[in-house]
């Protein structure tokens, strides 16, 4: 497994670029500048609805899409790629490597977020609640988000738009219309884990427990297996 | 790129002179048949060639299918046909055989915020050699590197970025050893060390196979020539003999001079040339002997009071060149 540390090391290096890091910060700071001016207006407590609408829906899914499409895709794309693709690699671990490190930098720019504006929003009852369920379900459905989304990149190298339409389209239009589309969700598996957790999660009855964790280990599972596959068979076409 | 159908392609011959080496088992790398397309188009087609220790240049104008060859011996594409062996394994979905095989891409990119050391170092570690702080340090001085090798890669000219990337290469220490393109972007200097390098890996026992569009920088370094025209492999073996068809093949001259039908009349008597006429107020001269018409037209000339005033070769692009080689 020595070889998953340099991958790791690099990996972060690049995706700790000043523009993509100033544009993650500006995401998961804004549930904690909602949180700060409800706190100084003074306004009712309501952790649950902000978290669940701000978090959950948006900025979660968008910095695991941001941080997922860019962790190999954006190697593909500038042909830094092949340098890991020419070394006596089994591509499973260029994989894991890659979704460790998507995986991390998610739930580190993620979570405190959560907790911050949270304990700052406080709930009706005990805040803690709101805030240690949706920390545990973003931990692993903003995983889920960012291994689907890095196995998209490998695929397609329109795995942005591709990832927002998803986001956008499917879990936010679709699944508020047609109940099945529910099971394909990861934002209604994340919510239902939530509720699992205790957390009053807003809306719709939320999937039961068990299919939320069936969900969203399929997802993480599906795109490890479905990402080595593809990279395994990943061809770097020359300039002529 | 061709036409599937080879409805549009040339007829193909390799050269009597120089018959293209035929695979052995001891061959670090065989190309055996080797056909590429994406949909309809062809990028290489049916090409067949074993290369053992010394330096091979990939020769071909720009789209001609090098870069897709060396992809395909690199083992990042996959062939369409036939099949590429590296250590007499398939090199396409077997990463094992990285450790054999260095590559040089032609893309420039290589992870800017990465110091050249750092970059060598990178590549020493995910290859798995036993030191890689000495592999790194050692590939950064062979390629001359070593004053820079603390800089961020994203400072570094085009020159020596191309320098890290061999460095890159060498980590390992390949077997087969891959470029694509090595010299662009090169200064002369820097260019000369390139070749120096490429020859005295090649002279320990290492095959090297570089790509190339320009004739003059495969004649310095290579001892054999790969000629690829429109995906076809046109000419392969000795570089000297593939060199003599080139430049023995029928040139065109246009002259200028203060009578031209009268220097006409008397080129035509000299061996070298095969015809002359005069077209638009100039004089055409078809010649099969390069170097003996550039010696007798001087004196010629000289001889019947004639002034020159315009010399030029019609037909001197590589394009006219590799065609004529895939015509023979």
């Amino acid at each position: 497994m020595s070889v998953v540390a340099p991958i790791v090391d690099v990996t972060l290096r690049g995706l700790l670029s000043r523009r993509r890091m100033i544009l993650l910060i500006l995401l998961v700071g804004l549930p904690v500048l909602i949180g700060l001016l409800v706190r100084v207006s003074g306004g009712r407590p309501d952790a649950d609805r902000v978290l669940d609408t701000l978090v959950v829906r948006t900025v979660m899914p968008l910095v695991a899409l941001i941080i997922g499409t860019a962790a190999i895709g954006s190697e593909i794309e500038d042909g830094t790629a092949v340098y890991l693709m020419i070394k006596p690699i089994a591509r499973w671990k260029i994989v894991l490597a890659k979704m460790l490190v998507a995986v991390g930098l998610t739930a580190v720019l993620v979570i405190p977020s959560i907790v911050i504006a949270g304990l700052l929003l406080g709930s009706g009852n005990d805040p803690t609640t709101a805030v240690v369920g949706y920390s545990v379900a973003c931990l692993v459905g903003g995983s889920a988000y960012a291994a689907a989304f890095l196995t998209l990149s490998i695929f397609t190298s329109r795995a942005l738009l591709v990832g927002l339409g998803y986001v956008l389209i499917w879990e936010g239009v679709l699944s508020g219309i047609l109940e099945g589309t529910k099971f394909l969700s990861i934002r209604q598996a994340t919510l239902g884990l939530a509720s699992a957790l205790g957390v009053d999660v807003p809306g719709s009855t939320p999937l039961a427990p068990g299919v939320c964790v069936l969900v969203l280990g399929v997802v993480l599972v599906g795109a490890f297996l479905l990402g080595t596959w593809k990279l395994a068979r990943f061809e770097i076409r020359g300039g002529d | 790129m061709t036409d599937p159908s080879g409805a549009n392609t040339p007829p193909i011959g390799v050269p009597q002179a120089a018959p293209p080496p035929t695979p052995r088992p001891t061959a670090a790398l065989e190309v055996d048949h080797v056909s590429r397309w994406y949909g309809n188009v062809v990028a290489v087609n049916d090409i067949s060639f074993a290369l053992g220790a010394g330096v091979t240049g990939l020769l071909g104008p720009n789209g001609a299918g090098k870069s897709t060859l060396l992809h395909l011996m690199a083992g990042l594409l996959a062939p369409s046909a036939g099949r590429v062996l590296v250590g007499g394994e398939s090199a396409w979905r077997r990463p094992a055989m990285y450790r054999q095989i260095g590559l040089v891409p032609e893309r420039e990119a290589v992870h800017p915020y990465l110091t050249g050391l750092g970059f060598a170092r990178f590549n020493a570690r995910l290859q798995g050699v036993p030191d890689p702080d000495a592999a790194a340090a050692r590939a950064i001085a062979a390629v001359d590197l070593t004053e820079a090798a603390e800089r961020p890669i994203g400072t570094y000219s085009k020159g020596m970025r191309q320098r890290a990337k061999l460095a890159g290469a060498l980590v390992h220490d390949p077997r087969v050893l891959l470029l694509d393109e090595p010299f662009n972007g090169l200064d002369p200097r820097q260019r000369l060390h390139m070749m120096a390098l490429l020859r005295s890996m090649a002279a320990e026992g290492r095959t090297i196979l570089f790509s190339s569009h320009i004739l003059e920088e495969v004649e310095r370094v290579a001892d054999s020539v790969l000629v690829v025209y429109a995906g076809r492999l046109a000419a392969a073996g000795d570089f000297r003999s593939i060199r003599r068809l080139m430049t023995d093949r029928p040139h065109t001259f246009t002259v200028v001079s203060s009578d031209d039908r009268r220097l006409g009349s008397a080129l035509l008597a000299d061996p070298s040339v095969f015809g002359a006429e005069l077209v638009g107020g100039r004089l055409a001269i078809r010649t099969a002997d390069y170097d003996g018409f550039t010696r007798a037209l001087p004196q010629v000339a000289r001889a019947n009071a004639v002034t020159l005033f315009e010399v030029a070769p019609t037909d001197d692009s590589l394009e006219s060149v590799f065609s004529y080689l895939v015509r023979r």
